[in-house]
């Protein structure tokens, strides 16, 4: 007899979905098991050693404030912070981060180390079965012989099912950087009747540094001043590393023509859909011929090695051409190619099957998070880990499923267009997705979710306390704002008046003073002694009240949204029931079976006309 | 779905040959049974689907009102998807009324305009925009209006709002490319050149809403109403406009002791064209009450033609009416009988109305009521009405999602010139966007990521 354990949760893959799963299990108070098929790997990035930037970083910010982890490890380990779009507006203003990928896996293993809760191990999957009538009811067998149980499986398998590397013509069964791919688990998983769609994504080469002429680059230094992610840690800015920049040019474009015969998602080799955020550099060359060049970031991957990523130039050209024309782009010419650039098709699970709480419909218990579900990036993979984990906890609770709305999360918006959007291509979060964008800001971000995360039993009593005070002082601020009255012939004022030239009649506060586009927060706080420091709780307070206008549209936005959210749509409906349909519509409305008016709103091929047909269905049969 | 059995005129009033009157609902049989009889008298038992049938319909009180053509179509074959009886009499409009009263005495009840479209789009018969264009098609009566809602049909708006939504996007998309790809060499966004787009575009929706208000004249057909003294030629003159012996007209002062009301068709315009009782102080009561209705379409009017007999001279009860109307209504002052030795002419108007539109006509002659319908369609719609500009716009609903984009570019223009953040000035320009979608169907969303990404390129 094969041995058994059981857990109450299965997290299959250990990489920043994965782990983020097991946490929030773990910390909701279940035996969590994370399996990895290489334990070397935790936590490993792939593609390029940098976390958050615009959408991306919001996710960041949104996970920590639930009380995951990326932003906690992404501090303590970063090697250069910068602040993006300072001058673009609140809404856009984002923290991008470059790691130490070594360090950063370290970190992250040594935090699933300590928690009391969560068994790792390594092992590949060669059996799973829905066991019936047991309270455990997914059974895994490794390639061992050991066989593991439980009543929540949550597969974060990021590319590896049935990973396929291409380089030049050169074509090989492989996870992601030269990793063990997972054959037998996407077997099993087809023969329970899982779906599965063909994606692509790709990676640069990784360059020796010191084969690098860096007096031909620009140096991109961190910042005087650098801001961290985690709402929860002390935040301790570490040594900034620099980046560097240079640039491609036309020597590079016509090695790289010459050569697409030999590029397979030119050739015909690759028939996995790659993506358009991140574009391999023969991708560019081909859609933008009259761009003279392109930008490439020489980046570091980490303080111990001496191996730099090259962003801007993912390939999956033959290893000797990439290096060819690598080698025409200033700083380059001498360039030692560590590891190649490659393309890697993977199978992603059909995301119709999905609930927006990332179960399989047709599977109770069994959930899917990461790139799996066709995502791509550490933050949506992040993202997706930790709402798989709170919801696969409430599962195991007999609790009703955490759902951030779009008017609440970033999270709310990937999760949303993960199962209406029909994605054909892998899903990278834009803030352009966010129709709320402005009330969804970084800097808000606990105080949108934290409530939930201490609610789940993610975030701990003194984090929330922390939490608790927090918004008492931004209360605080706004009250001292609301009270204080600007008198123009204080002291206080006439410093104002000098800088802003706002001559004002009738008295007003402080408050009503900064709606002022002239105003800033900084510049009050600089001659009323009774203001704190300008820093992020501050602007909370500024956003909000210079705002306030555009926030309460959006509110009111959110109203409307959130009265279609309520009208749920039974689970099995029959939408050959409505007439008037368009038949593309009932089509896309079957296949995906949204659970609100909403949802089914937002699917792409359903108009409005639909949705008038719908609503006044369900209304008719509500009354029947 | 609906209980209610409905009952109204298929075809459009003042239209003679044959009337259709359409009865739709779970009682349409039974009602059939009642109101029609075989030739013969006997009763009607069967109601085959389809099929051209003859009858005799009947009034409440048991009299043959009418010899008619009837169909059955048995739901959910039919327009509204109910049962449908359609009766075909013969087209007077007294007879058709008859004939409704008869429905209705028998429990059908009137139903509201467009209720039949509206029922057969929540039968799912057909789809929300074929129910807008089918709902202006039977209104339009003429031929710009037929046209007008052929256009919005085949989608000669949507292409010209595709046009717009294009250079909005064009915008937008720059805006969002450099917003969510930093780090991306995007052109940095020159806010007076997209001042200048987003005003243009606003200027092109603005004159398609303008626009769409003399659509609606179009599809409702404007009020043009005939008033002045007894006896100087309104009758004669509604009957030239109509083509018809519509009103009566003798030399008695006073002929005229109720309105008419015709809808005419002015050189492709429709145009509900009011003839009134002659305003006098009268002590017969019956002429009084002609009188009071007359200065209710005066009212009710977008178009006053005051008429005056320029046989007769102008009389102070004369100047008193112009001064009344003038400043309140669009007006015309029209001199009639210039066949006859005139007594007033346009240069022996006094001063004070040497601002207003005079034109001197003949009802009896028939000279200068060309130009009377051209300059009557000029002053409604316009001089280049129907020629000039590319698409109409008839839908109400259409009009309002006009404005509405017209108002959000208006902040965006605002917020350009006063340095708004970029992340700001995206909430107007995709609410415009939105407001447009509404009329086009497209969703912002998906558009922005696809002008982002084949217009720039970003990501590394
Ligand atoms: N010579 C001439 N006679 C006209 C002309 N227009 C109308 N008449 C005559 O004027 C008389 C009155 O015409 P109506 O059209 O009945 O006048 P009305 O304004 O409708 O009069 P009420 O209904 O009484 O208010 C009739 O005898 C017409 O034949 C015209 O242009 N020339
Ligand atoms: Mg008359």
């Amino acid at each position: 007899m094969a041995q058994t354990k059981t857990y109450d949760v299965i997290v299959v893959g250990a990489g920043h979905a994965g782990c983020e799963a097991a946490y929030a299990t773990a910390k909701m108070g279940f035996r969590t098991l994370l399996l990895t098929l290489n334990f070397s790997n935790i936590a490993f990035m792939p593609c390029n050693p940098s976390v958050g930037g615009p959408g991306k970083g919001h996710l960041v910010r949104e996970v920590d404030a639930l009380g995951g982890l990326i932003g906690r490890v992404t501090d303590l380990t970063h090697l250069q912070m910068r602040s993006l779009n300072t001058q673009k507006g609140p809404a856009v203003r984002a923290l991008r981060a470059q790691v130490d990928k070594r360090r950063y896996q370290e970190i992250m293993l040594s935090i699933m180390e300590k928690e009391p809760l969560i068994s790792l191990r390594q092992g590949e999957i060669v059996d799973l079965q829905q066991s019936k009538g047991t309270a455990a009811s997914w059974r895994l067998q490794l390639s061992t012989g050991i066989i593991l149980e439980a009543p929540v499986v949550i597969l974060a398998a990021g590319t590896f099912l049935r990973g396929t590397v291409h380089i030049g013509l050169t074509t090989f069964p492989s996870g992601p950087q030269g990793q063990h791919p997972s054959i037998s688990l996407p077997e099993k998983l087809a023969e329970m009747g899982v779906r599965f769609r063909r994606f692509k994504t790709g990676t640069s080469a990784r360059l020796r540094r010191r084969s690098l002429n860096f007096e031909a680059m620009k140096e991109q230094p961190g910042e005087e001043t650098p801001h961290g992610f985690s709402f929860w840690i002390p935040w301790k800015p570490r040594l900034q590393a620099s980046c560097w920049l240079t640039y491609t040019n036309e020597r590079t474009h016509e090695i790289i023509r010459k050569n697409l015969h030999l590029a397979p998602m030119y050739c015909g080799a690759i028939k996995g859909v790659g993506t358009r955020y991140c574009p391999a550099i023969e991708g560019k060359v081909v859609n933008f011929p009259d761009r003279p060049r392109h930008q490439v970031f020489i980046e570091p991957e980490s303080a111990g090695t001496d191996e730099v990523y090259v962003a801007g130039l993912s390939s999956s050209l033959p290893e000797e051409i990439q290096e060819e024309f690598i080698r025409t782009v200033p700083g380059l010419e001498k360039a030692e190619i560590v590891r190649p650039g490659y393309a890697i098709e993977y199978d992603v699970v059909a995301a119709e099957q999905l609930t927006p709480y990332l179960q399989l419909k047709e599977f109770p218990g069994f959930f899917c998070a990461g790139q799996i579900n066709g995502t791509s990036g550490y933050e949506e993979a992040a993202a997706q880990g930790i709402m798989a984990g709170i919801n696969a906890g409430l599962y195991l609770k007999g609790k009703k499923p955490f759902l951030p709305r779009r008017d609440e999360a970033y999270i709310g918006v990937l999760l949303d267009d993960l199962i209406t959007k029909e994605l054909d291509e892998p899903y990278r979060i834009m803030t352009s997705f966010a129709e709320f964008r402005l009330s969804l800001r970084q800097e808000n971000a606990d105080l949108r979710l934290a409530e939930y995360g201490y609610r789940y039993g993610l975030l701990s009593e003194a984090e929330y306390e922390h939490f608790l005070a927090k918004k008492e002082r931004i209360q605080q601020i706004q009250t001292t704002l609301e009270k204080t009255a600007f008198d123009p012939r204080s002291a206080a004022g006439r410093k104002v008046t000098e800088q802003t030239g706002i001559t004002l009649q009738q008295r007003i506060s402080l408050a009503e003073l900064l709606q002022k586009p002239e105003v800033s927060y900084k510049m009050l706080q600089e001659v009323y002694a009774e203001l704190p420091p300008a820093n992020d709780e501050a602007r909370v307070v500024e956003n909000q009240i210079k705002y306030q206008g555009y926030l309460a549209r959006e509110a009111k936005m959110a109203e409307r949204l959130r009265k279609m959210e309520e009208k749920q749509i039974p689970p099995g409906f029959d939408y050959n029931e409505v007439p008037n349909l368009s038949t593309a519509a009932r089509e896309k409305l079957t296949r995906i079976a949204p659970l609100t008016l909403g949802q089914a709103g937002r699917i792409s091929g359903v108009g409005p006309a639909d949705l008038s047909a719908l609503l006044i269905w369900l209304e008719a049969r509500m009354k029947r | 779905m609906f209980e209610e059995t409905i009952v109204a005129v298929a075809t459009p009033p003042g239209e003679g040959g044959i009337g259709v009157i359409r009865i739709s609902g779970p009682q349409a049989q039974a009602i059939g049974e009642r109101i029609l009889r075989h030739p013969s008298g006997k009763a009607i038992t069967t109601w085959p689907e389809r099929k051209v049938r003859l009858g005799v319909v009947l009034s409440s009180e048991q009299k043959i009102i009418d010899e008619a053509i009837f169909f059955f179509f048995r739901a959910p074959r039919s327009y509204t998807g109910e049962d449908v009886l359609e009766i075909q009499g013969h087209g007077g409009q007294k007879n058709l009324e008859l004939i409704l009263s008869a429905a209705m005495a028998a429990g059908a009840r009137p139903a509201e305009p467009g209720e039949f479209t509206k029922r057969a789009f929540l039968n799912g018969r057909i789809d929300l925009a074929q129910a807008e264009a089918v709902i202006d098609l039977i209104t339009a009566q003429t031929d710009l209006a037929h046209q007008a809602a052929q256009e919005q049909l085949s989608g000669r708006l949507s292409t010209y709002l595709r046009q717009c939504e294009e250079r909005l996007l064009a915008v937008l998309a720059q805006i969002e490319a450099a917003l969510d790809y930093p780090e991306d060499e995007i052109p940095d966004l020159d806010r007076e050149e997209a001042g200048r787009t987003i005003h243009d575009v606003a200027e092109d929706l603005r004159t398609l809403a303008v626009q769409a208000e003399k659509g609606r004249i179009l599809r409702e057909a404007a009020t043009v109403v005939l008033a002045g003294k007894p006896n100087v030629g309104k009758s004669s003159l509604l009957n030239r406009l109509l083509g018809e012996e519509r009103a009566i007209v003798t030399p008695i002062p006073g002929t005229t002791r109720d309105f008419v009301a015709e809808i005419s068709n002015l050189q492709g315009l429709p145009v509900r064209l009011v003839d009134t009782a002659g305003l006098r102080e009268t002590s017969d009561p019956l002429e009084q009450e002609g009188v009071r209705r007359a200065w209710r379409w005066v009212e009710r009017a977008e178009l006053i033609l005051v008429v005056l007999d320029a046989a007769a001279g102008l009389s102070a009860e004369e100047e008193r009416l112009i001064e009344d109307v003038r400043g309140k209504k669009r007006m015309f002052i029209i001199l009639n009988k210039s066949d006859l030795p005139p007594r007033l002419t346009v240069a022996g108007l006094p001063e004070k109305f040497s601002g207003l539109p005079v034109l001197t006509v003949s009802a009896f002659s028939g000279e200068g009521l060309e130009d009377l319908e051209t300059k009557i369609r000029e002053e409604l719609v316009g001089k280049d009405f129907g020629r000039g500009h590319p698409v109409i716009v008839t839908s109400l609903r259409h009009k309002e999602a006009l404005e509405r984009a017209v108002r959000y570019l208006q902040n965006v223009t605002a917020g350009l010139r006063d340095g708004l953040s970029e992340d700001l000035l995206t909430i107007d320009l995709r609410a415009a966007l939105e407001a447009l979608g509404e009329i086009t169907g497209r969703t912002v969303s998906d558009e922005v990521i696809n002008a982002i990404f084949s217009r720039f390129c970003v990501g590394k």
